[in-house]
């Protein structure tokens, strides 16, 4: 402290640990947050088909195909410790060889201080719908569900799933490829 | 050092500038974080306290004369004293090279 610049130092360094007390604090005051919502979703078209995923392998898998509404206010989710969300949509069933599958269709992120409160109509999914096998056709239970990502300041990187889910079946026949 | 100014406080204003930094810094940081959580952002929190450091800076960092009133009183140089330390010094340089030579060999 005794010349100009170690008490310039020292008033820096003091600073930063102020600052990440202040942050802790801010954790704090929304570590009991439960950031739960409700989203309404709704299955507009479906489909399976039967086709083959070079990908993984040459063999005929079931591919879903689907367009959904989604109605959710997730404006309620951000506070000053909420720096965006990561939302994304999944499919949930089950199958002769797999007691639960999850496969995630849709995501999007939204940030804070963009439009929150979501009401599509007709979205497509981003990512294909494939099954590791014959799973698909004729599955009389299908659930999705819409789940988030709160990305904070400072603290855990929590998963939330929505309330809300809506359970659809796959028809029983395969559509033709070219049909569309 | 780039500063040409005498920057130097006295012992008990050293003490008292870093007391008042901490205080100064710790206080806008309180409001800051109020501030913020009222606003929810916690952005406003971090410029409350950029203002609190800005203001600290200003109040402790340059050796205003409320730092330099109880200034130790050093007894004056005599130059006697002063002649004898540099021959000792000189002395002991010799030696010192002398030693460092037989090391060598």
């Amino acid at each position: 402290m005794h010349t100009f610049l170690t008490r310039g130092n020292a008033l820096l360094t003091f600073t930063l640990s102020v600052l990440a007390g202040l942050t802790f604090f801010c954790f704090l005051s929304t570590a009991l947050n439960a950031y739960s919502a409700t989203a309404n979703i709704d299955t507009v078209k479906v489909l399976v088909k039967n086709v083959p995923d070079y990908s993984a392998q040459k063999e005929k898998q079931d591919l879903g195909y689907l367009m959904f509404d989604l109605q959710a206010d997730l404006n309620p989710l951000f506070n000053w410790n909420a720096k965006q969300l990561f939302i994304f949509l999944v499919a949930e069933y089950e199958t002769t060889d797999n007691k639960l599958n999850q496969v995630v269709l849709w995501d999007k992120i939204i940030q804070r201080g963009e439009n929150a409160n979501l009401d599509m109509k007709n979205m497509n999914t981003n990512y294909y719908f494939w099954d590791d096998g014959n799973g698909l056709r004729g599955n009389p239970n299908v659930t999705l569900t819409l789940s988030w990502n709160v990305v904070p300041n400072a603290g855990t990187l929590s998963i939330i799933r929505g309330s809300g889910s809506h359970s659809f079946s796959f028809p029983n026949e395969y559509t033709n490829v070219r049909a569309q | 050092m780039a500063f040409n100014f005498d920057t130097h406080m006295d012992y008990e204003g050293q003490h008292f500038a870093e007391k008042l930094s901490h205080i100064i810094v710790v206080v806008f940081g309180v409001i800051g974080w109020v501030i913020g959580y009222i606003n929810q952002q916690f952005s406003q929190t971090i410029l409350v306290l950029g203002v609190g450091v800005l203001i600290a800076a200003i109040v402790t960092l340059p050796p205003w004369p409320m730092y330099r009133r109880k200034s130790l009183n050093w007894r004056k140089p005599r130059k006697e004293v002063t002649v004898d330390t540099t021959k000792t010094e000189q002395k002991e340089v010799v030696t010192t090279a002398s030693k460092q030579k037989k090391k060598n060999k």
